[in-house]
């Protein structure tokens, strides 16, 4: 079937999606193309929430650009920050201590499971259900106290230095974090029975929004999107950064490709994050947490470098071009919300308005990460 | 390795410098990247293909703005699923001029990266379907990213 | 900046009646669910299980902006949403109040930098804002009491003792 504005049988009409919608999750508009129920066209406009990070990562030092790192994908901060400090450690030669890599690890997989109890909450709010969402902020709370104890922040964390972390973790952080690991798993059962064996929502979810590993590929979406779709492709397996090659953990793949999926995966994430917390806490090193002599003002070398991490969403890459001054010649921020959204256009055509929106919630999207 | 049958494609497209073609090996543990490759702006269309023959996925395409040498860089970047090898291609266009043909017909995920290109550097991507500005406001007439921008 | 237009005071007052509605809408405020940037965040936060904002009576959140007296502006307003912010708070039906919440929403915040070409410095820019609320993003207990300053506003009495720092 053609679309075509300009004919005479034509019966679409343009409805407008946004950019204040509760389904959209903050600032994104969709300018969708309808016949009756059924979408023909979804033309997603982003930027409302257009900061423009990368032209402030230009005009500061290096060490003055951390804060922005939080602000990004405010959801699951301490990944940004570690593609961040990542990629201007290895473009500088920083050697950081292992103790401040398991205090990395550790924290950024506890940012994992709580940015993904919010997913949860969130994308079942989507669907008509509200109750999770408070249990899931319940158990998300006790995840923020834990880290409030180290980086000082509730959301937007800036705990990552170049070299290290600004602060060590003490015994109560570690007694917190596996009495929180202990309660969460005894979570999981609930979640499981009244969330996942929910008939309701399985009949909602299984089947819908079908992405294939092929469009994930042309793409360029990752994540538990790729994860969803059969591909195990995952950052810290494929290209091993700071300290994951020393653990033992697996990267949950379903090969449905529906939304149920991309949820089971999620689910199954937090276990293996919970694994990886339990691994770095058993055979966490004594040591510093900052590496020795690093230079007040950093000023590398002249030339160019990428790092990737895998945040909660997906690949996130940053590419830094130095010109050996203090301020980096070009910052690029590569955020996976950008591309797991840019195939919502071809993988929405044809399905209903409510569907598309299960879809729209299943690929987890924080809209300032995608404007940045 | 995925990248080695690859070097003897990109030979044939690279820019050459005293005979040599800009194809580089560099080491993922320094550089993040596992082939570096510098092709005519022309050619950008050739090497996209090389990379889809070779089941690579889109991963991110940018903007450098190097005022000095009055040129602006296109770099896109690609990454294997399976290995987690990374190939970054490169292309430099005048800065007055600056016009290179699109690769969203193959990778239709470069369609939102190259008008995210185009506000940021107004570099113009011919043959893309829509290029009207993605982040910025629709009546944007201004392109931040460039070294010469004032707000 | 455009000329505000003077709204001209009633000319009969129910002093006790006012007093009355004014105690009412202090204790049943309806917020908008419109999450701009990162406090949006907080603002889920505090509306959910442990800060619970429905002590205050103020947990209605409402999608549109036809039936909210409340609007929390939680985030970067960007020049292009600008005018889709403007025109939330136009559908608003009267009495209603805006709580700026953040730094961002208060001053342009962290993205206020010489160059910077996309955002609202301030919603006070664009329209009146009754309370501000500093932080970034502030804590929920911040945006608790940012709602009882307001309710003090309506009602010119405080509902509870204000907590002294240590």
């Amino acid at each position: 079937m053609s679309i075509d504005a300009q004919s005479v049988l034509n019966e679409t009409f343009v409805l407008n999606l946004g950019p204040q919608h509760p389904a959209t999750h903050g600032v994104l508009r969709i300018k969708l193309t309808m016949d009756g129920e059924y979408i023909m066209d979804a033309d997603p406009v982003i930027g409302y929430g257009h900061r423009m990070h990368e032209k402030m990562g230009e005009n500061r030092t290096y060490a003055k650009f951390l804060p922005n790192t939080g602000r990004m994908d405010y959801v699951a901060a301490l990944f940004n920050g570690h593609g961040y400090v990542g990629a201007v450690e290895r473009l500088a030669g920083l050697v950081v201590p292992e103790r401040a890599e398991y205090i990395r690890v550790i924290t950024s997989e506890l940012n994992r499971i709580s940015s993904h109890l919010l997913w949860v909450g969130a994308f079942l709010v989507d669907l008509g259900g509200f109750t999770p969402l408070l249990y899931c902020f319940d158990d998300r709370e006790q995840i923020l106290d834990l880290l409030e104890s180290v980086t000082g922040a509730r959301l937007t964390f800036c705990y990552y230095r170049f070299g290290g972390v600004s602060n060590d973790i003490d015994d109560d952080f570690v007694a917190g974090t596996r009495k929180f690991i202990a309660s969460l798993r005894s979570r999981m059962p609930m979640y499981d029975a009244f969330v996942t064996k929910n008939i309701i929502f399985r009949k909602r979810v299984e089947g819908l929004g079908a992405i294939s590993a092929e469009t994930c590929r042309k793409y360029g979406a990752t994540g538990p999107v790729i994860r969803g779709s059969g591909v195990a492709y995952d950052v810290r397996k494929a290209e091993p950064y700071s300290v994951y090659s020393k653990f033992n953990f697996d990267v949950p793949v379903y090969t449905q490709c529906d939304c149920m999926a991309r949820y089971l995966v999620r689910i199954a994430e937090m276990g293996e994050s919970m694994r990886i917390i339990e691994q770095a806490l058993d055979t966490l090193p004594a040591g510093p947490v900052m590496a020795e002599k690093v230079p007040r003002t950093l000023k590398p070398a002249k030339g160019d470098c990428y790092f990737n991490v895998e945040s909660a969403r997906g690949s996130f890459g940053v590419r830094v071009v130095s010109d050996g001054s203090e301020n980096a010649y070009r910052l690029k921020l590569r955020s996976p919300c950008f591309s797991n959204m840019s195939l919502f256009r071809e993988c929405s055509r044809g399905m209903l308005l409510p569907d598309a929106l299960a879809l729209l919630g299943s690929l987890d999207l924080v809209i300032p990460d995608i404007d940045r | 390795m995925k990248t080695i049958p690859l070097k003897a494609k990109f030979n044939e497209i690279a820019v050459c410098v005293e005979a040599a073609p800009l194809v580089l090996e560099t080491a993922h543990a320094t550089k993040g990247i596992d082939l570096d490759v510098t092709v005519p702006a022309g050619r950008v269309v050739e090497a996209a293909r090389i990379m889809d023959e070779a089941q690579f996925m889109i991963e991110a395409i940018t903007g450098v703005d190097w005022m000095a040498d009055k040129q602006l860089e296109i770099v896109y970047d690609f990454t294997h699923v399976d290995s987690g090898e990374r190939v970054a291609i490169r292309a430099r266009v005048p800065r007055d001029t600056p016009e290179l043909p699109t690769i969203s017909d193959i990778y239709p995920g470069a369609n939102w990266h190259e008008r995210e290109t185009h506000d940021f550097f107004g570099i113009i991507f011919t043959g893309h379907p829509e290029l009207i500005p993605l982040l910025l406001p629709e009546d944007a007439r201004f392109h931040p990213l460039r070294k010469d921008f004032k707000a | 900046m455009e000329q505000q237009v003077e709204v001209p005071p009633g000319l009969i007052h129910f002093t006790l009646l006012d007093d009355i509605l004014n105690l009412a809408r202090a204790n049943s405020l309806w917020p908008m669910t419109f999450g701009l940037a990162c406090c949006a965040i907080e603002m889920m936060a505090t509306g959910a299980s442990r800060f619970d904002m429905a002590r205050f009576g103020c947990e209605v959140f409402r999608p549109s902006p036809r039936q909210c007296d409340l609007m929390i502006v939680c985030g970067t307003i960007s020049r292009k949403m600008a005018p889709a912010v403007v025109t939330l708070y136009d559908q608003m039906p009267e009495p209603k109040w805006v709580l700026a919440m953040g730094n961002c929403a208060i001053s342009g915040g962290p993205f206020k930098f010489p160059g910077q070409y996309g955002i609202v410095e301030g919603a006070d820019k664009l329209f009146p804002v009754d309370v501000y609320v500093p932080g970034c993003p502030p804590r929920p207990e911040a945006l608790i009491e940012g709602i009882l300053k307001l309710e003090e506003k309506l009602t010119g009495r405080r509902r509870f003792p204000v907590v002294e720092a240590q």
